[in-house]
């Protein structure tokens, strides 16, 4: 009986995350046409729609959650308004989105010579509220392994409890403590906390209804902030060994005293090391997301051709879209799983301790 | 492409909620987790060796038990062979007193009997002698009315006596 409800719930899961992207895009793409008088189908406007941040978040069809828009003009006065004003190309207090141009897709003002102008933009777009989404559930599955701590002790979790225990004692016990050793304690809050804002983040963009298919990791804002966060923790945490091996690494003189190559090349690889971190998760995000909408727009390019290229490119477009899906649920933990080890080898590349680069060297 | 240019306001967005997030947890969850990992990853393991050692201790008692076994059944054996041993000499020795007293008795009687034998010899003797003397002064008071069978008698008499010696 559990059984049956396991299978029941995992196909219900796979065609809610294989059929609804086909019919949101399907409804969406019927919506543009109606508004835009029967405009051919644009797939590059249709992905870059999905993949780029919104001022408001697309629940199915014409069923739109408006979201906070919080900007700040250039004579320095605060707007605060929701984005549901500025829909369908309106303008409210002298701003609108723009449609063309630099800042194509976002909140743009007019100044006084009728130039357009980007205002500082800290509204709480479709991303951010991704983001929060991701930090509440993260929050509410972190604390309920804390608290199932407090309340049964020594007693093993079961079920959803022992998967999360599962997860985090392979990032603990094999990652942290693996490569910082005694450090663990001290770095391993950051990186579980790192690993499951991904992770879950990961999992919520594969969700495709209402709460969740926000593309965040797949954002280079995000994934910006989160290398940055690493670059700051390894470099405040390395020792004095890890400073002077970038300035005055152990080379022949000639490299680095009258033309500091080897130090220049080291610095360089301080800022490489996060920037790759940045590069790796974003693109790696963002390609599930693009590979899962050209598969589906493929149905749409190919409905012009008749009744059966739609009906054969729609079988295959979900088929491979249910395989692609499927990777992507191994990429996003991959991904995660490789920021954190990254992240963590890092840090301990910072510390090197001092007994074992003596007896190295 | 607006899609690779990072977006200020988001960033900072990200920015606030992760460092939020990052705060509460490292505040008030992951410490307390990995605590209770590592409490129980200890406990285990102490689990484990108090098992192991416990096992051992069962191993020992066992071993302990069947040496302890086999001295006993070691020193039964004994006590049997011995018993069996104190048996034998106790039946023999019974044995060897019961035909000790036998014999003794036997010759107890055969002695009883050889005297009863000689007196009643003795007594038979006696009394042929008596009758034989009766018979003979019988026979004389007879005989011996006549001088001349007199004469006879003692020359016939002496004639033996002179023969015997």
């Amino acid at each position: 009986m559990k059984r049956i409800k396991y299978i029941l719930m995992l196909s219900a899961l796979v065609v809610g995350i294989t059929m609804v992207p086909g019919v949101v895009v399907g409804q969406e793409v019927e919506g543009e046409d109606v508004k835009e008088e029967a405009e051919a189908f644009n797939p590059k406007e249709t992905i870059f729609e999905h993949l780029s941040d919104e001022y408001w978040w697309t629940i199915a069809g014409k069923a739109v959650l408006p979201l906070p828009v919080i900007v700040r003009d250039n004579e320095g006065s605060w707007h605060v308004f929701c984005s549901s004003r500025l829909r369908n190309g309106q303008s409210y207090e002298g701003f609108h989105i723009s449609h063309s141009g630099a800042y194509e897709r976002k909140i743009v003002g007019v100044d006084a010579n009728g130039q357009e102008y980007r205002p500082l933009d800290f509204s709480i777009t479709k991303t951010a509220a991704g983001i929060i989404i991701s930090a509440v559930v993260t929050l509410l599955l972190v604390f309920s392994l804390a608290r199932y701590y407090r309340r049964r002790g020594m007693k093993a979790p079961r079920r959803g409890m022992g998967f999360l225990e599962m997860i985090v004692e392979m990032i603990y016990k094999e990652v942290v403590v693996s490569v910082l050793g005694k450090d663990a304690r001290r770095f391993a809050p950051y990186l579980l906390t790192v690993f499951f804002f991904i992770f879950i983040s990961n999992m919520i963009g594969l969700i495709t209804v209402f709460p969740g298919g926000i593309n965040v990791t797949g954002n280079l804002s995000i994934t910006l902030v989160l290398a940055l966060c690493t670059f700051v923790v390894v470099n405040i945490s390395g020792n004095r060994e890890y400073w002077k091996e970038i300035f005055w690494p152990d080379v022949p003189v000639a490299l680095k005293c009258p033309l500091p190559l080897l130090p220049l090349i080291e610095l360089f690889g301080v800022f490489t090391k996060p920037m790759a971190l940045m590069i790796r998760l974003f693109a790696n995000m963002l390609g599930g997301h693009l590979i899962m909408l050209v598969l589906l727009c493929m149905i749409f390019l190919f409905s012009a051709m008749g009744a059966w290229a739609t009906g054969v490119s729609s079988v295959f477009a979900v088929v491979f879209a249910v395989f692609m899906n499927l990777i992507h649920v191994l990429i996003a933990f991959i991904q995660a799983f490789v920021f954190t080890l990254l992240s963590t080898i890092f840090i301990g590349l910072a510390r090197p301790a001092h007994e074992t680069q003596g007896k190295r060297e | 492409m607006s899609l690779f240019t990072p977006e200020f306001g988001l960033a900072f967005w990200m920015l606030v909620v992760f460092l939020l997030l990052f705060g509460i947890l490292a505040k008030f969850a992951w410490p307390s987790i990995m605590r209770s990992m590592d409490e129980r990853a200890a406990y285990i393991d102490k689990g484990v060796e108090y098992a192991r050692d416990a096992e051992a201790e069962r191993e020992k008692a066992k071993a302990d038990v069947q040496a302890l076994l086999a001295e006993a059944r070691q020193q039964q054996m004994e006590v049997l062979q011995q018993t069996e041993r104190l048996k034998r000499e106790i039946i023999a020795k019974a044995q060897e007193t019961a035909t000790e007293e036998a014999k003794r008795i036997s010759e107890a009687a055969q002695v009883a009997v050889e005297q009863a034998r000689r007196e009643a010899e003795l007594q038979l003797r006696r009394q042929v002698a008596s009758l034989s003397l009766q018979i003979a002064e019988k026979v004389m008071r007879k005989e011996l009315s006549s001088d001349k069978a007199q004469a006879e008698i003692v020359e016939k008499l002496l004639d033996e006596l002179e023969h015997k010696d």
